[in-house]
């Protein structure tokens, strides 16, 4: 697959049937029943605000923070859009929770051998040229999938050509860009959508990460320095007292 | 009297081989008591899992393990490097006395951590995981293998404590010699290494930017890790010393004890200007007089761990007084301990819309760990040269003490 693929949820569309819910359940072998937040059986939920219903499930950021901060590399941007958890990996420190800007992963608690569960954009089923699952159960297309450039023109179109769309994509510009997008025509921060920092998350840690190098060097020099001074000084120290002794001084 | 005493001092230090219950203590009953909650929290952790075990939970999935475990535990072991910098780095000879003791701390300070490390992974038998998978964006990627190399420096430098109790002469000699040519070099990394970890454990917070209370969160977490680790480590080096002498019978000239308390003040003032500017930089000032939890938890960290110890330690009084020496020192653990709390845990609630209070099995699992490395730390004392001992040192090695017995 060639090109990056991405959803689009556009909330005036959504009729709260949770087809998509239920769907996502169904392909992963998760119990049926309907629950109202994230969990590790359920990796989309659709939530009620006022008179709209909201999609939650992991955005797939462009660059995400999960994947930056998973130390042994579990959790991976794929080329084909999808954020992929690797379980053979993951160690289970959790610092995946810590850093996702929309707390999404959820952790199974409850399990001995517990392992970081979230959305993964369907990516097997990607793979083979079928749509997500749950755009797929969508009985009214307020999910779409498809080329993350033609989905981000389309709803761009969307947006542009009614005026009851808030003018903003959220998911565009978001944490530097994901590859779920939402419009909508309620505010979005009236709907629970946090509001996250523009730039790529994991640039904030790229920065100190990068002086590591530095301080290594600078660290190392100034320290070798000051013990070749202090070397010399007791050098200097025993000659001295050396001469005193030979009654030279 | 006197003799009365001297018999005293000789039964308690020989009660390993002169008799065969310990005597019941009040200290000894407490960290029974701990131990025996330890074992508790250590069932419940491994074999009925995080839920039994601990009130974590998604929107709070670090919590007492990682901010006292981890952060303080790193944190309050910066002793070591900073005293072993200052006697090979920079020549000041005078802190030499206490080298073994503050390496000792660090060193059963990391292995505490390590050990906590496995409580806290989900899937603790992959903890070597880190070394053959690489991320090398993940600040916790350098955090751990910076853990690691430097718990293995830590070993090396304290091992000469235990190697030149081996009985045969030529090995003893060998590897001490093996151990001179390889020491500054130790040191060195060590004090690299420390440095790079101390402040990436606070870049571990970097990517909260959004989660994080803005009284906290701030793009210099790192130097502020930094800057506090170190005066609060030193700290811990004082109260441990201060302890060794109290009740161990070690004999230290307490004058080292006020000089290092003379150079924590101002490291703590810098690291309050630090900390007074960057709020100002960042026009979070208006925070600091908002009426919340955190205000009060900020102030509460500034009391114990700027305000209070650096007026303190400004009089002579204080620094030459061992006893007021220690119970400043004690505050400043508990403003380091108190801020590490904040970072990692309720500046992340109210973005997180959650209220973590830790299950006791959390705090006993960290209480063991600790009371552990304790008993590690008393033992060490009693046996090894690490300070000298007021009477004359025990003949602990005597051949004919399994005859005694």
């Amino acid at each position: 697959m060639a090109t990056t693929r991405a959803i689009l949820v556009d909330i005036t569309k959504c009729i709260g049937c949770r087809s998509c819910e239920q769907a996502c359940k169904q392909i992963h072998g998760f119990p049926m029943d309907s629950e109202t937040k994230l969990s590790p059986t359920a990796f989309t939920v659709v939530e009620e605000r006022g008179d709209r219903f909201v999609r939650r499930m992991c955005m797939h950021c462009q660059d995400p923070a999960c994947a930056s901060a998973c130390l042994v590399g579990a959790l991976k941007k794929t080329a084909a859009g999808p954020v992929t958890y690797d379980a053979a990996k993951c160690i289970g420190c959790r610092y995946c929770l810590v850093a996702c800007p929309f707390s999404v992963p959820r952790y199974q608690w409850s399990k001995l051998v517990p392992y970081v569960t979230k959305c993964d954009l369907c990516a097997g089923r990607q793979a083979k040229g079928q749509p997500p699952a749950c755009v797929e159960a969508c009985p009214v297309q307020a999910s779409i999938a498809g080329d993350r450039d033609e989905i981000l023109e389309e709803a761009q179109r969307r947006i542009l050509n009614d005026s009851k769309y808030v003018k903003h994509i959220y998911g565009s510009d978001e944490v530097g860009g994901t590859s779920v997008f939402f419009i909508s025509d309620v505010p979005f921060e009236k709907l629970g959508f946090v509001a996250v920092p523009k730039q790529p998350m994991p640039i904030l840690t790229a920065n100190a990460l990068g002086d590591g190098p530095t301080v290594i060097l600078v660290g190392g020099a100034l320290l070798s320095g000051l013990y070749w001074i202090t070397e010399r000084r007791a050098q200097v120290a025993v000659a001295e007292a050396r001469d005193k002794a030979n009654g030279r001084s | 009297m006197t003799s009365t005493r001297m018999t005293t001092t000789g039964t308690t230090t020989n009660e390993m081989t002169a008799s065969r219950f310990p005597r019941i203590s009040f200290w000894r009953t407490i960290v029974a008591v701990i131990f025996a909650a330890g074992m508790y929290s250590m069932y419940a952790r491994f074999a009925l899992g995080f839920q039994s075990a601990t009130n974590l939970t998604d929107p709070q999935p670090w919590g007492l393990w990682v901010g006292l475990g981890t952060l303080c535990g790193v944190g309050l072991s910066a002793g070591g490097f900073a005293i072993a910098t200052a006697v090979y780095i920079l020549g000041l000879e005078r802190y030499r006395p206490i080298l073994r003791t503050s390496v000792l701390i660090s060193f059963l300070g990391y292995s505490t951590v390590c050990a906590g490390m496995l409580y806290e992974l989900g899937i603790p038998w992959r903890i070597w995981h880190p070394i053959v998978m690489w991320n090398r964006h993940s600040v916790l990627f350098e955090v751990s293998w910076c853990v690691m190399l430097y718990t293995t420096v830590l070993a090396l430098e304290f091992s000469p404590a235990l190697v030149e109790k081996i009985p045969w002469t030529r090995v003893r000699a060998l590897y001490l010699r093996w151990h001179h040519s390889l020491l500054i070099a130790l040191v060195l990394a060590g004090t690299l290494l420390s440095s790079m970890h101390q402040s990436f454990l606070g870049g571990l917070y970097l990517i909260t930017k959004g989660k994080l209370y803005p009284l906290w969160y701030t793009p210099y977490l790192t130097t502020m890790f930094y800057l506090s680790a170190i005066p609060a480590g030193l700290a811990v080096t004082i109260m441990a010393i201060y302890l060794c002498v109290r009740s161990l019978n070690a004999r230290v000239d307490m004058n080292i004890l006020s000089d290092i308390s003379r150079v924590i003040a101002p490291l703590l003032a810098i690291y309050g200007v630090f900390r007074a500017v960057d709020l100002i930089n960042r026009d979070a000032t208006p925070y600091l007089w908002m009426w919340r939890e955190e205000t009060g938890l900020f102030w509460l960290e500034i009391a114990l761990l700027v305000v209070g110890p650096v007026v303190l330690l400004n009089l002579e009084k204080v620094r030459i007084t061992p006893l007021y020496l220690y119970w400043t020192c004690a505050m400043i653990v508990a403003g380091f301990v108190t801020n590490r709390l904040n970072v990692s845990v309720t500046a992340l609630q109210a973005s997180s819309a959650t209220y973590y209070i830790p299950k006791w099995t959390e705090f006993a699992a960290t209480l063991a760990t600790i009371a552990a490395a304790v008993v590690a730390f008393r033992y060490a004392v009693v046996y090894l040269d690490i300070l000298p001992k007021n009477p004359p040192r025990q003949r602990w090695m005597v051949p004919s003490a399994p005859a005694q017995a």
